[in-house]
This record gives structure tokens, C-alpha cells and sequence, in this order.
């Protein structure tokens, strides 16, 4: 059965480029630098195997240079694996440009047959197709004057025009998606929907995460070449985004603990010399700890979090007040939550202690947050102590939802029939 | 053989892609296609002028026994000259501009060599009739006029031969490319197309100098093409013979490194 053959088998494949050093571009330094190393060695993949079935819409994400458009260039057989094999079953279209080889003196209508014969497409059909193509560039004003009169959305739009009518087994797409405005997107996912529909295998590589989850089936993530997860595209999305939330993670932290000093340093200057030991109740390091107990600057939805808040007491005092808010990028505030005068059993506090406020359930929407914490005196009309935007962190979701919350609710079946 | 069928099933980009180089090549211009034609017939009329009124070369006769033109005799060799100089120049330009295609779409790295070496074709075919016509009208007209689209058949193979090994050496290292036009220049004066062969002395410092001028495969096509328009003579069995046996030879060798080497093509463009 051809079901059991995958569209796209790539097996053990690694590629390897040479990183010019200093490129010998001419006799003479190839004969001076000879006995120098001229290169070195890059691997761009690195022993990658996955499989693309018939039919799947196929996904390929990772951060710049992770080696997911060398892997596409060699399943559209552009490079040449240096070890490994990938083998392909259907008729194949790489759409890595649009208007690939567009000649700026030739006119349109020159124009589409080139790309269409660079496409695969046989003169006779593209005789066939001519008016259709037209059509849809909505540029029949102009399709006999040279291209280069073209702007350059016009540009895009014949070449879509034309890489719309080839008809792949396989289509293979490198973030064309990006180009174009809004109108011009929409069309392009329409097209590939009906792509879809109609069976056709595709491999995409793009940036947006939002795509791989509404369009692909499966994906892969690679990283520095090298496969670190394969599988149902939701999956493969929430491994790829907590990881690279872990790497911002790191790098708000640093943020925060530069900040951390930045502020130190000005309130010392505010404050007059002997104040902060006049202070009942300081506040030391503010925490935010994810479901694994980890430190953390990215938080999912509907896991558990805890805000730690560390403080120093002088002298015994009475029961302070704490408080924090959490705000959006944008300034609004999407929470702000105090202990109540009656909170606790201690009347009094003394030393060194800390504060959690558990939430059972991040219910935040995705995106980002700054959190301010404060103390206050027993009342709470006086502020003791407070750190302004201590720490800015990251919600992520897999959940069908944006905003600032989640409502916890659920759709019911449609009802229908006037019944209340 | 695969390589064979693969080129084959690429023959319409191929076509399209010679299609967009004269289509191109002509764009913007007044007379368009003409050029095609007024280019070589200028040449035809300034070597007249130069050879035949300053310099007063005397050319050997006709075939037919008249006196003979020494544009004619000149120019019968530089339609060959043309069509091997600008396969070869043309193989190189071709892979180098193509880089940026090849990056973006798969197909047979030795497309744009053959698409530029259609190009040639068509032009070497529109200087053979050019010479064809001029010879009608002087009278000059034999069967062997025939010999005309063979020498071209036989030439097309080695020159791109030729084409293509420079071309793909010059994609990793540009001297190439400079070399190549040196040498075209020094082959262009050791083949005789300026001068009738019995120039050369038959020896010189004890060596066959004619002989040794002689193997050079370019001066026997030029050969071909004065013996189809001027001489009207045709070759020996033997000379065609060891021709053909040369030009594929020198394709399969051409062909053969720019297979090995173009593997990794798209890398180094």
C-alpha cells in the first residue's frame, strides 16, 4: 500500500557547511594561505530523523540559525545531505520565494510562464491556466508592462498568483506567510487550507507558534541542528515556547537584578541617611515560583504558582500589612491583593520571615506582567516598604483564549427550540 | 542515463529560461531582434573594410574557382569562433546568476548552461544563413552548405563540455573565470581565423608547427565551416570520425566533473 510509504522519510540526516574563515577568493590567497585552515566545519542539522505522513500538514519551528530552513532546502532537494538520507514520495513544490526568477524587463505575462515552467509546470497547462492566474493576481491592468514597474506587493501578489495554480503532491513553504498585508495572508491560508483539504502534504517553517497550532497536524522543534522534540503540534509548541521561556526566564532575571540595584541605589539617595533602620518591617527578595518549585519568570495557565515575599523585622511589630498588584505591559492593572487586618494567628512579627500567596491556578491570560509588592503599617494607611515592578514575568497558554484572565467557564451544548 | 532523463524532464525550464535571456536581451531596444542580425553583418563589413581595403590580405579562391573575399574566409571562421566563445563565457555567467534561483528551487544545476547554450545556437544558426545568403547571391553554392548545421552539432557537445567544467570551477574560485578569458584570447590568435592556416609555417625550430596547430579541435571546426560556405569541400571520413570521437569525449569529461562538483552547488553560490 502507498499509505505505508510516509510523503517525506528523513533518516540519520546531517548537513554540514564550511564557515569561511576568510574566504580565499582569489589564486594568490588560496597559494599564500595555503597550509592555513580555511575553514571550519558548521553542522547546520545534525542527525535528524522524522517522518511527514500523506496528507499531514507538518511544522517546523525553532529560534534563528536552529537549522529548520536547511532541513527544508534539503526535503526540496536544493542541498544535499552530508550524511543521511531523505527520501520523498510525490510530486514536490518548493515555494521558498514567491516570483522565483522573475525577470524585471519581462512583462507579467512573460513573467508567469517562467516561474510557472521553474514551478514544474508544462507550457500547455500554464496555456490552460493563463487566464485563471491573471485572475487572481488582479493585475490583468498590468500584466504587459515589465515587472520592474511593479510595486512590490504587486510583485507578490503575480507570484502567489502563479504559485496558487501548480499543483504539488508536496508543497514545501519557508515563511512566505510573512510577506504582504493582511488581505494578502488571509488569501495565502485560505489557500492552504484548501490545500489541505484537498490531501496535499505540506511542510512549513515559520516563526509564528499561533500557525503551527491552528494549521499543523505534527511538528518538530529542532534546536542547533539537533531534533529535540517530534510530535502532535501542540505538544511540540508548549515544549518548544517553555523552554524558550526558560531562556527569557534567565535573561529577566538579570533585568530584575539590575533593577534591584538601580533602585537600591536611588532610594538611598531619596531617603535621608538612618531611615531604612527607622523602618519597622523591609522587604527582602520577592520570589515567583512555578507548579515544579522552581524560580521562575514564566508562569502557564492552570498550574500553580506562589508569590514568596521575603521581609526583615527590626523590632516586634504589629501584624503589618502586605499587599502586591500585578499589571499588564500596557499599565492595567489585572489584580492587586492584600492580607486582611484579621489574617494569621501572630499578632506580632519578628526577624526574618517570608509570606507566600499560593494560587492553586494561574488564571492570566497569555502575555506579559509586572509585579509590585508592599508593606504596610496594621492599618494599612502607611507604607513601610515597597518594591515597584520587582519582577516582570511571562504567561503562556495552550488554551483557546487571549486577555488578561481566563473566566473558568465552559461552553454549553446549543439549545434550541425556545426551551429556557 | 538518469542524468539524461532528468535534463529532459526539465527541457520546458530550460526553454523558458533561453526564452527570458532573448527576450531580455532585446528589451528596450528600437530594432529589437534586428540586432541579431546587424551585429555580425557589421562585423561582416568592418572586416571587409580593414582586411580586404587597409591591410589587402589575399584570400585563397572560391570554390567555385572565383576570386575570393577575405571577409568571407574570415568571417566563416568566426561563426565558429562566436558560437564556442559564447557557449563558454555564457556556461560561466549562466551558473554564476543562476545562484540565486538555485537556491530557492531544485532543478539540474546544468540548466542554465544548456539554456544559454540554445541561445548560442540560434545566433550561430542566423550567422550561418547570413553567410549563407551572402554566398547565394556571390554564386558561391554547394550542397555542402550542409556540413554547416553538423560542424555546429559536433561543436555544441564540446563546447559545452568545456562550458560547463569551467563553469562549475569557477563558482568555487572566481580566477577561474579570469584564466578562462586569457586563455580564449590566446586560443583565439593559435587558432587561424585572422590568417588562413597555410600561414603557419609547415616547421619551425624543428617541430611540425602546422601539425602541431593543427590538433587544436577549435582550428578543425573553423576548417569545417570555411569548407561548407567557401571551399566547398568536405572533410575526410577519418577527420570526422576522430571529431566526433573528441567532441562526445570532451562532453562526458565536462559533464562528468560538473556532476562531481555541483553536488554541493547551491552552498557555494
Amino acid at each position: 500500500m502507498a499509505a505505508e510509504i510516509p510523503a517525506i522519510r528523513v533518516d540519520h540526516v546531517s548537513k554540514t557547511f564550511r564557515r569561511y574563515k576568510d574566504r580565499p577568493g582569489s589564486l594568490k590567497e588560496m597559494i599564500t594561505k595555503f597550509r592555513m585552515e580555511r575553514y571550519e566545519n558548521f553542522r547546520a542539522v545534525d542527525d535528524v530523523s522524522l517522518q511527514v505522513e500523506h496528507g499531514e500538514v507538518f511544522g517546523l519551528v525553532g529560534h534563528n540559525g536552529s537549522g529548520k530552513s536547511t532541513l527544508l532546502k534539503m526535503m526540496a532537494n536544493i542541498h544535499r545531505p552530508t550524511s543521511g538520507t531523505i527520501t520523498t514520495d510525490g510530486r514536490i513544490s518548493a515555494l521558498l520565494e514567491l516570483g522565483a526568477g522573475f525577470h524585471p524587463d519581462l512583462t507579467g505575462r512573460e513573467n508567469i510562464y517562467l516561474n510557472a515552467s521553474i514551478l514544474g509546470l508544462h507550457r500547455r497547462e500554464v496555456d490552460l491556466l493563463l487566464d485563471d492566474i491573471v485572475d487572481f493576481s488582479g493585475l490583468s491592468a498590468f500584466i504587459d508592462s515589465p515587472v520592474r514597474h511593479y510595486s512590490s506587493g504587486m510583485f507578490v501578489r503575480l507570484g502567489f498568483a502563479v504559485a496558487v495554480h501548480v499543483n504539488p503532491q508536496i508543497l514545501i513553504v519557508d515563511e512566505i506567510i510573512a510577506v504582504g498585508d493582511e488581505e494578502f495572508q488571509r488569501r495565502c491560508f485560505e489557500h492552504l487550507y484548501k490545500l489541505r483539504n484537498n490531501g496535499v502534504t505540506i511542510v512549513m517553517v515559520t516563526h509564528s507558534l499561533e500557525i503551527v497550532r491552528t494549521m499543523c497536524d505534527r511538528a518538530a522543534w529542532l534546536d542547533h541542528g539537533q531534533l529535540m522534540s517530534e510530535g502532535r503540534s501542540v505538544d511540540v509548541v508548549r515544549d518548544y515556547l517553555s523552554q524558550v521561556n526558560d531562556a527569557e526566564s534567565e535573561r529577566q532575571f538579570e533585568l530584575d537584578r539590575e533593577r534591584a540595584v538601580i533602585e537600591q541605589e536611588a532610594r538611598l539617595r531619596e531617603s535621608p541617611v538612618g531611615e531604612p533602620a527607622e523602618r519597622l518591617v523591609t522587604l527582602g527578595e520577592i520570589e515567583l515560583i512555578d507548579h515544579n518549585g522552581r524560580e521562575t519568570r514564566y508562569l502557564e495557565t492552570h498550574r500553580s504558582a506562589v508569590i514568596r515575599v521575603n521581609f526583615q523585622c527590626r523590632r516586634p511589630v504589629q501584624r503589618p500589612k502586605f499587599s502586591f498588584s500585578i499589571e499588564t505591559q500596557a499599565g492595567v492593572l489585572a489584580s492587586n491583593q492584600g492580607t486582611t487586618p484579621d489574617h494569621g494567628v501572630q499578632p506580632e512579627y519578628s526577624g526574618d520571615g517570608s509570606i507566600d500567596f499560593v494560587m492553586p491556578s494561574v488564571v492570566l491570560g497569555p502575555g506579559e506582567y509586572s509585579l509590585s509588592v508592599a508593606v504596610h503599617d496594621s492599618d494599612g494607611t502607611m507604607v513601610v516598604d515597597k518594591k515597584e515592578r520587582v519582577i516582570t514575568f511571562r504567561v503562556g497558554t495552550d488554551l483557546p483564549f487571549t486577555g488578561v484572565t481566563d473566566l473558568l467557564g465552559s461552553w454549553s451544548e446549543p439549545n434550541f427550540g425556545g426551551r429556557q | 542515463m538518469t542524468a539524461a532523463i532528468e535534463i529532459w524532464t526539465y527541457r520546458n525550464l530550460i526553454y523558458n529560461l533561453a526564452q527570458r535571456e532573448l527576450r531580455a536581451r532585446y528589451k528596450k531596444s528600437v530594432l529589437g531582434w534586428a540586432w541579431s542580425l546587424i551585429n555580425p553583418a557589421s562585423t561582416l563589413v568592418i572586416f571587409s573594410l580593414v582586411f580586404g581595403v587597409f591591410l589587402k590580405q589575399t584570400p585563397p579562391s572560391f570554390g567555385n574557382g572565383d576570386t575570393g573575399v577575405f571577409a568571407l574566409y574570415l568571417f566563416a571562421g568566426l561563426v565558429v569562433w562566436n558560437f564556442f566563445n559564447a557557449t563558454i563565457n555564457g556556461s560561466i555567467t549562466a551558473l554564476q546568476n543562476s545562484g540565486q534561483l538555485l537556491n530557492k528551487v531544485y532543478f539540474p544545476a546544468s540548466c542554465p548552461a544548456i539554456a544559454n547554450l540554445m541561445t548560442v545556437v540560434l545566433q550561430g544558426v542566423i550567422e550561418g544563413g547570413i553567410l549563407a545568403v551572402v554566398m547565394v547571391v556571390l554564386g558561391n553554392v554547394s550542397v555542402t552548405f550542409l556540413l554547416f548545421p553538423f560542424t555546429l552539432l559536433l561543436l555544441a557537445p564540446f563546447a559545452l563540455g568545456i562550458g560547463l567544467a569551467v563553469s562549475i570551477f569557477n563558482v568555487y574560485l572566481r580566477d577561474v573565470g579570469y584564466l578562462v578569458s586569457i586563455g580564449m584570447n590566446l586560443l583565439f590568435y593559435a587558432t587561424p581565423i585572422v590568417y588562413p592556416v597555410t600561414a603557419i609555417p609547415e616547421e619551425r625550430w624543428g617541430l611540425p608547427l602546422r601539425t602541431i596547430f593543427s590538433l587544436n579541435p577549435v582550428a578543425q571546426f573553423v576548417g569545417w565551416s570555411r569548407d561548407a560556405f567557401y571551399l566547398l569541400r568536405w572533410p575526410s571520413l577519418a577527420n570526422v570520425a576522430v571529431m566526433l570521437v573528441i567532441s562526445l569525449g570532451t562532453f562526458l569529461i565536462g559533464w562528468t566533473i560538473f556532476s562531481w562538483r555541483s553536488k554541493n552547488v547551491t552552498e557555494e553560490l
